[in-house]
């Protein structure tokens, strides 16, 4: 931590010395004449920084990235060599071991009979009482967890036997630490490590505190080390280094201004890389939590897409009942289109003729204060908006609802959740058509207006066609923002998966199941868990979608005005 | 056409050749926008069945006076117009007229041009519809094929009727325009620098259309160009900061002009 301050500092220095070298450097150069040069002087000032600053930052930032990684490879490599004697010790423990035995044959008997009755179910070709099967394979996967979980204990008597009998010595536990990292599954693994840094280095709190990770720590520290100074020591030679060859570039042709101007758009470059970098990241671990979830469905994908039965709690232990996970996912598409069309039945025409009002027919005085109050709207946060459906909108429904005589009403409805969230879409409408409605040049409405047409026949005939493409653009993105949006239904929809067009019942959207599978403790190797990620990449895939189609339509019904 | 000049006018007026009877005439006519004086008591009469060209340098009030004739005016918020204007001695600035008729006998065509974002046959269409002109499709077929055919287009979009208006080009638009304007058969016809945004080519062409148009309707005509207004115009009134400053026949205004800003202004001096 010291160190890397230290580095920081001195690269900060030799920067502001580079530029300071490059302007005195381009003066001298210039001979008392600083028009001559090609460039003004603090652009030689500049370049030098950049090539005194940029390469070692770089270094440090792969450093940055991979240095823990690689100490870790190259410590735990070497404590695993020092325990090579127990790790003998142990394989041959375990193949002398009966119990051990018999029980790695059952898990392999049992891993054959289940991959066939797999097969079987999944081949199409089976006859037999399928129901019976499928009893049957969970039946066999109960057992061999069991199995798993009998050899597991096995494998830890024997080592915690070998364990025992290693001596007390630095470097018997230097041995110990090595094998506990062999012997751990990854995720243990990772834990072991994490722990060692900890005592290490104090990044964060140990879980434990053993010989054996006190050794680990021990054994980090000096190759942590070795890392830091060298990672410091090529960084600032790459600095002075930068700097002398920059040095020796600058004369009175050298074109610093241009190098400069390369280093700024590459800057730029940076920068927009790094935000497509991320929207990348992010689909991909979409995609590939997605394919973990198909998987454990056992790639049932027309199950998901297609299947009108959703409800994803399944049997974390074996002897829970009546839960077998469903995941037909029309349930939740279907309460996100009736929400959403609800909203947009209350936004478009609401959000439209109030920006035809603004736009057209509102004196300067009221278009002042009219058009800030309602983007206040636009500010209200959605979880007040969520309360006000639940607690305001829902009840008077229900009440009206009653009044009408229909007795099913709730409170959580389709309706209520669609109303308030179409009142919160209201500005974005209107703020997105009032700009596009003012885009329409003056000189068409003119025209109409000279023709004899009256105002509103000028707006229907000639200033919204001409708006058209942006209107539809405006209404495509409210309707990806209403299929998105989450805290609204959340609070006032429902959680029923139900199959419903009526909008007076309670239904759910994608959104929030995504919120009720991944909040509050989960485990994330459960189908449950994972069709979360499985439904976002379908809500991912709709706004996209949406928005391809926003921007196509934009295009083709452009009509160019200059 | 005598044209009794009211006591006071700052305007020279040349004697009116005979034969042109007046279809428009203004007195005293003053705009003010947000009360900064844009047009200072106009007065002159536009013959019928001619050109009338409005020159003078920018800014001098010329659009202004046009605009007062189909009262476009009454679009902007805080424009004020006094003074009378009569076709065929019907006032226009009447409260009584309603602007959405007058406009319909008054054409207008704008500097840039400005099809609606319809199909070609929809903006010759669209004064006829909405001032009901048609009783059947064969009518308003009829009528859109005449606008065309006066305008001169009909031989270049009979076969794409149904495309849209903007994918014409610049000239051939300024030409829709001004079928669009024919078609609901008015009896004037104010151009607004008709053919600044055109090629040469094209305004050759626009020129020769508003030569034709003559014969039918009484023009008016706002342009930059000195030669244009010579070679089209019967007419010439030339404006300055607002006021009418010469009116006469366009040939008197630019062989013998007798003030001397328009004398500067036409030997290209200012402006």
């Amino acid at each position: 931590m010291q160190i890397s301050v230290l580095v920081a500092l001195t690269l900060l220095v030799l920067t502001a010395v580079g530029f300071l070298v490059g302007r005195r450097r381009a003066l001298s150069a210039a001979d008392g004449q600083p028009a001559s040069l090609h460039s003004l002087p603090d652009y030689y000032g500049y370049y030098i920084a950049l090539w005194t600053g940029a390469p070692a930052l770089f270094l440090l930032a792969i450093y940055g990235i991979f240095g823990a990684a690689l100490v870790n490879t190259l410590a735990f490599g070497q404590l695993e060599r020092d325990a090579a004697p127990l790790i003998r010790g142990y394989e041959a423990a375990l193949s002398q071991d009966a119990d051990h035995q018999i029980l790695s044959g059952r898990l392999d008997r049992l891993n054959d009979q289940i991959a066939g009755l797999r097969a079987e179910l999944q081949g199409g070709t089976h006859s037999g009482d399928v129901e019976a099967d499928v009893r049957r394979l969970s039946a066999l996967t109960a057992e061999r967890n069991q199995v798993q979980a009998g050899l597991a204990e096995r494998r830890s008597e024997v080592a915690s036997g070998i364990e025992a009998r290693t001596p007390d010595t630095p470097a018997g536990r230097r041995a110990l630490a090595g094998f506990e990292h062999w012997r751990a599954t990854p995720e243990r693994r990772e834990l072991f490590i994490a722990d060692a840094r900890a005592l290490a280095f104090d990044e964060g709190l140990a879980s434990r505190d053993t010989p054996a990770l006190r050794a680990a720590a021990a054994a980090l520290q000096p190759v942590e080390r070795l890392f830091q100074w060298s990672a410091a020591g090529a960084a600032l030679a790459l600095a002075v280094a930068g700097l002398a060859f920059a040095r020796s570039r600058v004369s009175r042709r050298f074109r610093a201004r241009d190098r400069v101007e390369g280093a700024i758009s590459a800057v730029l470059l940076l920068a927009s890389i790094i935000a497509i970098l991320t929207t990348v990241g992010i689909v991909f671990s979409l995609l590939f939590e997605s394919i973990r979830f198909f998987a454990a469905i056992d790639w049932r994908i027309h199950e998901f897409l297609f299947g009108t039965q959703w409800s994803p709690q399944i049997a974390i232990r074996a002897d829970q009942v009546g839960q077998s996970g469903a995941f037909g996912a029309v349930p939740l598409f279907a309460g996100t289109a009736l929400i959403t069309l609800i909203a947009m039945a209350v936004a478009v025409p609401v959000g439209l003729f109030a920006a035809i009002y603004l736009s057209e027919y509102a004196g300067p005085g009221f278009r002042a204060w009219a058009k800030p109050a309602l983007e206040i709207l636009a500010g209200v946060p959605t979880v007040v908006y969520g309360f006000f459906a639940l607690l305001t909108v829902g009840p008077a429904l229900r009440d009206f609802a009653l009044f009408l005589g229909y007795e099913d009403a709730v409170t959580q409805s389709a309706l209520s959740a669609g109303l308030v969230m179409g009142v919160m879409i209201i500005p974005f409408v209107s703020s997105l058509s009032d700009d596009v409605i003012n885009a329409v040049p003056q000189s068409l409405r003119d025209g109409a207006y000279a023709m004899g047409a009256t105002k509103s026949e000028t707006v229907r005939q000639v200033v919204l066609p001409a708006a058209l493409p942006g209107i539809v653009g405006a209404v495509l993105l409210a309707v990806s923002r209403a299929v998105g949006e989450t805290m609204i239904v959340v609070m006032a929809a429902g959680q029923g998966a139900n199959l419903t067009a009526n909008p007076l019942e309670s239904v759910t959207t994608i959104t929030v199941q995504i919120v009720m599978l991944l909040t509050g403790d989960q485990e994330f190797d459960s189908a449950k868990t994972l069709s979360a990620f499985a439904l976002g990449l379908v809500l991912f895939v709709m706004t996209l979608m949406l928005n391809i189609i926003a921007l196509r339509v934009v295009q083709r019904f452009r009509e160019r005005y200059d | 056409m005598d044209l009794t000049a009211p006591d006071g006018a700052a305007t020279l007026y040349h004697p009116t050749p005979a034969g042109l009877d007046p279809k428009v005439a203004t007195r005293e006519v003053s705009v003010t926008y947000g009360g900064k004086l844009a047009l200072d008591r106009v007065t002159l009469n536009v013959p019928d069945r001619s050109v009338t060209a409005c020159i003078g340098p920018s800014g001098c009030g010329k659009s202004t006076f046009l605009r007062c004739i189909n009262r476009m005016n009454d679009t902007i918020d805080n424009a004020k117009v006094t003074g009378s204007i009569r076709i065929d001695d019907e006032e226009v600035n009447d409260r009584s007229v309603d602007p959405v008729v007058l406009r319909a006998r008054v054409g207008m065509v704008f500097q840039k041009p400005n099809p609606f974002p319809k199909s070609i046959y929809d903006n010759i269409a669209y004064g006829p519809r909405i001032h009901g002109l048609a009783s059947s499709r064969e009518e308003l077929d009829a009528i859109v094929e005449t606008s065309l055919k006066k305008a001169g287009l009909w031989n270049e979009v009979a076969d794409r009727l149904a495309q849209p208006g903007t994918s014409l080009s610049g000239g051939q638009q300024q030409r829709l325009v001004i079928a669009r304007a024919i078609a609901v058969n008015p009896e004037v016809i104010l151009m607004d620098e008709p053919c600044s945004a055109l090629d040469p080519i094209a305004t050759a062409r626009i020129e020769e259309l508003i030569d034709e148009l003559r014969e039918n309707y009484a023009l008016v005509i706002v342009t930059h160009s000195m030669a244009q207004a010579a070679r089209v115009s019967q007419m010439t009134a030339f404006f300055h900061l607002g006021a009418l400053v010469e009116y006469g026949p366009t040939e008197e205004i630019f062989t013998n002009p007798l003030d001397q800003r328009t004398q500067d202004y036409i030997t290209g001096r200012f402006g």
